[in-house]
This record gives structure tokens, C-alpha cells and sequence, in this order.
């Protein structure tokens, strides 16, 4: 049996505990078996981007521990794995780790999703940092496809979100502007792989739902794909 | 105190405003998404994009490692054309100096050619309280003039204002009515511009950049205003940011192709201009003097620190048309001269601008459309370690910062705190108002790992 290791990332563990499950789902599916390491707590990427280098470091030291560099390690979360693969084993000054974001990894070893999305209609945002530093655009795209949804493109598919970690607060009102852009220009459901941008936009959703209806709902891709949309 | 200073809290307060403005919404969006999209048609007509880039990160490169020695060379190169080259360490020698020009040939009138170095040390409020009156010839800059605002783009200085508001503003200079319509406004701005030109004592410039080897000097204009103003009056003035240097005609030709391609997606300006040395005997246009004010403002500061790639840039506000922050906020919340990620970067470098690092959510749409490859969003990353590094981050932010850290070090605290957080959701829109107006928080769970 193939083995993986899950980084289920702070925000997944806390906040979207079930699309983690969904992404081991898919992985378990796929013929792995899925290891979760116990002392895994986050990669420091709220610090790092914030300027903190000195508390990001104190952080990302829990990563390095709770990882072996001998299996792939495998996150639904495309700034997690921009971060651990990227800047933190220079933060660190440590070997690099082998990790992978879920869809990208999902696509290397050719695995075809059940079709529980058939006839529904998608949109795709993309991570910044996903589509930016790891190139990583085609991959959740396909996958839904295989799904059987029909990905509708978003108007600007290159703006960011807004969420930008502490950006989000910093300059809250230029942060919901950018959310709002999003959510009027997509398909009935738009499907994310990051738990930031999932955060947020779905955060902004559901205010906007208070006094609109037609607002769309925001899933993540592991949960997409393990479960279907509807689910 | 310098014209780039912005206090904190400036850029969310104005950027506010922007927000709240919807008309200003709409022009901003189409117009940057348009700049966009022209460059990017412009790109795919060209064979190896990376490798013309490539190019351009080496030409300017190469300028910059040995920048005191081009600009060496460039001052000996025109002055044996006759020119004269002024040093200015500050913005205020810069404006002194131009002052002291003007003086000694009796100005009455200036007219220039636009120049993001000349809003960067104010020079026409100086001049006006010299006595001396000046006219902005770039149609952009003329209309801002007029209504007595500052640029809010690098390339489109005036992008925010509608044919309207052009309109009204031209017709407050001579109370005759015009057609709200692009050519009968640029006709009627032609028109009031004429007399200007024909009449300037001095004409001052700015420089796209500058040849070591030859001593001369580029300006790239679509209006041709840049040639009227520094032909037809007795005298011209260049002021030439200190960076703009580049080593031949070779690296010029590099940059040229990039720079109009990445600021309106041209093949070349409808005007580019490369000038050497005053008019000499026997030539009938030019003028009788060339006088180059070679700004430091802070630049030199920035040679051989992790900061230096800066420098490079070229000006072409290609990092402004992407920026999904730009497009929302608008110029004016980085300050009067420089804004976007350019902005955000260079003028925390320049002055003191405590709030431009955070003006990004480190989208890296910036560093992806420079053309000559400045990575800009991992340097607004840096000025944000410095903001710690130097303590200039508030003491409470860095305090939460080290506690989070601390807490999260460990599996007891993290699990102490996310426990105590998920028991103390109820509190939570109390406890991140920032967050929580106009957000739902996300509802905290039994977490993932104790399934």
C-alpha cells in the first residue's frame, strides 16, 4: 500500500474539519493509505505573511517535526503547500519536504473522481499562491470536469479574493469589495482549494444571503469531489 | 518634509473614500481591465516573451550594479556636448536648483512634459512661489492641473476622470462649450496648449532614461509634447531620476521594447525621443541650454541592499493595471506621486509610509506582469519584516504575534487555545469586529484530529 502523510492545516483542522476528512476520503479512494501525523499544528504562514518572521519560525518548527521527508505529504489547502514547500524550509534552514496541494497530487497519480457532480454548473477561484508560485491552474479544474461538472470561468479569474491573511482586517472594506467581485460573478457554486479564500468568501456569502437570495454557495474542492456538491 | 510621507492610517481613510465612490468603482475597473487585457495582446505578438524580459532584468541590472559609474560617464558624456548636469542629493536642492535656472534667464513661464520625479519633490508648487508660472503639456497632467489634483496612475496619471469631468475642466480655462467627446477634447486642450509651448521660457522634462555612452537622453511620449517642450523654449531642463541610467543604445532598445508594450501595449510610443546636448552651431532647433538634474532622493540609499532590484524599474505601470488592491483603492490612497505595488514598494523606501507593505494582499499578480521581473511582492513582504525588525509595527501586534507563537509551539497549547476559542465563539464578533462586519466567522468544530 502506497502511504501519505495529511497536513490538514490549522484552518482545516479548526474550521473545515470535514473537507480534511473528505480530502483523506479521496486519497484512502485512491488506494493510499493516509497518515495523520499526531503532532502536526500549522505551518506558520499567518506570521510569515504578516512580517513576523521570529514567531513564524517558532511555528513552522512544529511542521518540520511532525513530517518525514520519506512520503509525500499531501494538503487540501494550495497557500499550506506554497508555504511548506516554498518558504519554510528556508525560514528554517532545513531540507525540503516533499509536499503536494490535494488536487495537483490527486492529478500525478491519475485519479478519476466519482461522477457526483453531473450537469451541475461551477466555478473555480483560484489561490493565489497556488496559481502563482506552484503553477498549479489546470489540475482542480479537470478534476471537477471528471466530475461531471461544467466549470463556467470567472470573469476576472486572475484577481485575488481579498483574504491575504491579515489583509483581511488591515483593510477590511477593500478585502469585502474584492469578495463581493467574486461572488457576483459566479456560477450558483464556487469551488475553492484553499481554506483562506474558503473562509472568507463563504464568510462573505452568507452575510450577503441575510438579505439576498441567489448568493452562491462556496465548497471546497475535497468535498466537491469526495461527496459532491449537493452533499 | 518629503511629498512621498504618508502617515498610518492614510491609505485604508482614502481608499474609503474610493469605495464609497461608485463611479469611481466603474472607472477604475474598465479602465485598468482594458490596460490589461491591450498588454497582454501585445505580449503574445512578441516570439520569447521570458526571454525579452530576461533581457530587460539585465539591462537594468547591469545599470544599477555600476550606477555611479554610468553616471559618471553620462555627466562627462554631456557636458562635453555642452549640457550641464546637476547633482541633487534631496528634493528641495532639485527644486532650488531648477529655481535658481529659471532665475538666471528671468522665467516667466514653464512649460513641462510630464515627470513622476518632478511631482515627487513638488517642483511646481516651488516654482509657483517663485512667482513662476507653470503649464503641464501632458494632456493627463494638464487636466490635473486644472483641477488641482494629483496623478493617481504612473502611466495614465488622470485614468480616474470621465470625458465629463474633462469637459467642465477645460471649459473653466476658456468658457467656451466643447463636444464631450475624445477628439473635439483633445482639439480644444491642443488649442490652449499651443500658446504655451510657443511662449515658455523653460521647458522642463522628465527622462524615461538616460545613455551613459552617449550622454543622452530618452523621453517616450503618444502626445509629442515631450519634443515641443524641450525644442522650442531657450532653455531645458531634465530632471532625471537618478536609477533611469542605462549603460548604451543597445540596453535602450531593450527597455524600449519592453516599456511600451507594458504600459499601452505599443510597439514603441508614437514618440520617442532620444536628445543630445543644447543646440549646437549651426543646428536651428534646440535649446541654447541643457541642464540635467540628476535626483537622488533617497535612490542611492537603496544600492547594494536586499532592496536594490527596485531600482530597475522602468516605470510602465503594468504592476497597477493587474493589482486587484489598485483597482479597488485607486491612486490616490498610496500617496500623490507613486502608487500600486510599485508604489507600495518604492515609497516606504523613500519615505516614511508605514501602511503601503500591508496595501497587498501579496497576490503576486505584480511580480507575474513586471516586465523586467522585480519580484514585488515578496519586497513588500520584506518591508513588512522591517516594520517588525524596526518595532515600527504597534507592540501589540507584535506581542499577539509572539504569544500565538508561543501557544502554537506546542500540541498543550495549541489545543488549550483552539478549545478555549471554540468555547468562546459566541464572543467572537466582539472579539474581531474588523472580521466580523460584513463576515460571517467561520463556525469553529470538534477538531479534524480528534475524530
Amino acid at each position: 500500500l502506497k502511504r501519505v502523510q495529511l497536513f490538514a492545516t490549522c484552518l482545516g483542522d479548526l474550521a473545515f474539519p470535514d473537507a480534511v476528512a473528505d480530502a483523506a476520503t479521496l486519497l484512502r479512494d485512491a488506494g493510499f493509505e493516509v497518515e495523520v501525523p499526531g503532532r502536526q499544528i500549522c505551518c506558520g504562514q499567518p506570521a510569515f505573511n504578516a512580517g513576523h518572521r521570529a514567531a513564524a519560525r517558532r511555528v513552522a518548527r512544529t511542521f518540520a517535526r511532525a513530517f518525514s521527508r520519506e512520503t509525500p505529504i499531501v494538503t487540501p489547502s494550495g497557500s499550506c503547500a506554497t508555504m511548506a514547500s516554498h518558504y519554510l524550509p528556508e525560514l528554517l534552514g532545513v531540507a525540503p519536504f516533499d509536499v503536494w496541494e490535494l488536487s495537483a497530487f490527486l492529478e500525478r497519480e491519475g485519479v478519476r473522481p466519482a461522477r457526483l457532480n453531473e450537469g451541475l454548473q461551477v466555478s473555480y477561484h483560484d489561490s493565489c499562491h497556488m496559481l502563482r508560485e506552484l503553477h498549479i491552474r489546470d489540475a482542480p479544474r479537470r478534476l471537477l470536469e471528471a466530475s461531471g461538472a461544467t466549470v463556467c470561468e470567472l470573469p476576472r479569474p486572475d484577481l485575488c479574493c481579498g483574504f491575504g491573511g491579515t489583509f483581511s482586517v488591515r483593510q477590511p472594506e477593500i478585502s469585502l469589495a474584492m469578495a463581493d467581485d467574486k461572488l457576483a460573478g459566479t456560477a450558483p457554486v464556487l469551488v475553492t482549494s484553499d481554506p483562506g479564500c474558503l473562509m472568507h468568501l463563504r464568510g462573505r456569502a452568507e452575510t450577503l444571503a441575510r438579505s439576498r437570495r441567489d448568493t452562491p454557495a462556496v465548497v471546497h474542492l475535497a468535498t466537491a469531489l469526495a461527496r459532491g456538491i449537493r452533499a | 518634509v518629503s511629498k512621498l510621507e504618508r502617515p498610518p492610517g492614510s491609505f485604508r481613510e482614502v481608499a474609503r473614500g474610493a469605495l464609497a465612490n461608485e463611479r469611481m468603482q466603474d472607472v477604475l475597473d474598465v479602465a485598468t481591465a482594458n490596460l490589461r487585457q491591450v498588454r497582454l495582446g501585445a505580449w503574445e505578438k512578441l516570439d520569447d516573451v521570458e526571454a525579452l524580459r530576461e533581457q530587460g532584468r539585465e539591462a537594468r541590472t547591469r545599470a544599477i550594479k555600476n550606477l555611479p559609474g554610468y553616471l559618471d560617464e553620462f555627466q562627462r558624456n554631456v557636458e562635453a556636448r555642452g549640457g550641464h548636469v546637476h547633482r541633487c542629493a534631496t528634493d528641495t536642492e532639485a527644486c532650488d536648483k531648477i529655481i535658481d535656472i529659471c532665475r538666471a534667464v528671468d522665467a516667466k513661464l514653464v512649460a513641462k512634459s510630464k515627470s513622476m520625479a518632478s511631482e515627487e519633490i513638488g517642483l511646481n508648487g516651488a516654482l509657483e512661489a517663485e512667482g513662476v508660472t507653470v503649464v503641464e503639456t501632458d494632456l493627463g497632467e494638464y487636466i490635473l492641473q486644472l483641477a488641482g489634483e494629483h496623478p493617481v496612475h504612473i502611466v495614465a496619471p488622470a485614468i480616474e476622470k470621465t470625458a465629463e469631468d474633462v469637459a467642465q475642466l477645460l471649459e473653466s480655462v476658456d468658457g467656451e462649450p466643447v463636444e464631450r467627446e475624445l477628439r473635439a477634447l483633445t482639439a480644444k486642450a491642443r488649442r490652449q496648449l499651443r500658446e504655451v509651448f510657443l511662449t515658455a521660457d523653460v521647458g522642463v522634462t522628465g527622462a524615461n532614461f538616460a545613455i551613459a555612452e552617449t550622454g543622452s537622453i530618452c523621453i517616450v511620449t503618444n502626445e509629442g509634447n515631450g519634443r515641443l517642450v524641450s525644442s522650442l523654449p531657450r532653455v531645458h531642463v531634465v530632471i532625471l531620476g537618478m536609477e533611469r541610467l542605462v549603460a548604451n543604445t543597445q540596453d535602450l532598445a531593450v527597455c524600449l521594447k519592453l516599456l511600451a508594450r507594458s504600459a499601452t501595449a505599443q510597439p514603441l510610443t508614437v514618440y520617442t525621443t532620444v536628445l543630445t546636448g543644447p543646440r549646437r552651431a549651426g543646428e536651428e532647433d534646440g535649446p541654447e541650454q541643457l541642464h540635467v538634474i540628476v535626483l537622488d532622493n533617497g535612490r542611492s540609499s537603496l544600492l547594494g541592499t536586499r532592496y536594490e532590484e527596485m531600482l530597475n524599474c522602468i516605470r510602465c505601470g503594468a504592476c497597477l493595471n493587474v493589482c486587484p488592491i489598485y483597482r479597488k483603492a485607486g491612486g490616490a490612497a498610496y500617496g500623490p506621486v507613486y502608487s500600486g505595488p510599485m508604489g507600495a514598494v518604492l515609497v516606504p523606501l523613500l519615505a516614511t509610509a508605514p501602511d503601503l507593505p500591508h496595501a497587498s494582499s501579496l497576490c503576486g499578480a505584480c511580480t507575474q506582469a513586471c516586465p523586467v521581473k522585480i519580484p514585488l511582492h515578496e519586497l513588500l513582504l520584506e518591508l513588512r519584516r522591517d516594520l517588525v525588525d524596526d518595532r515600527v509595527a504597534p507592540w501589540w501586534e507584535r506581542a499577539a504575534f509572539t504569544l500565538w507563537s508561543i501557544a502554537w509551539s506546542n500540541q498543550l497549547g495549541y489545543r488549550a487555545t483552539t478549545t478555549l476559542a471554540r468555547l468562546g465563539q459566541p464572543l467572537g464578533p466582539l472579539f474581531a469586529r474588523r472580521w466580523s462586519r460584513g463576515r460571517t466567522l467561520p463556525r469553529l468544530q470538534r477538531r479534524y484530529r480528534d475524530r
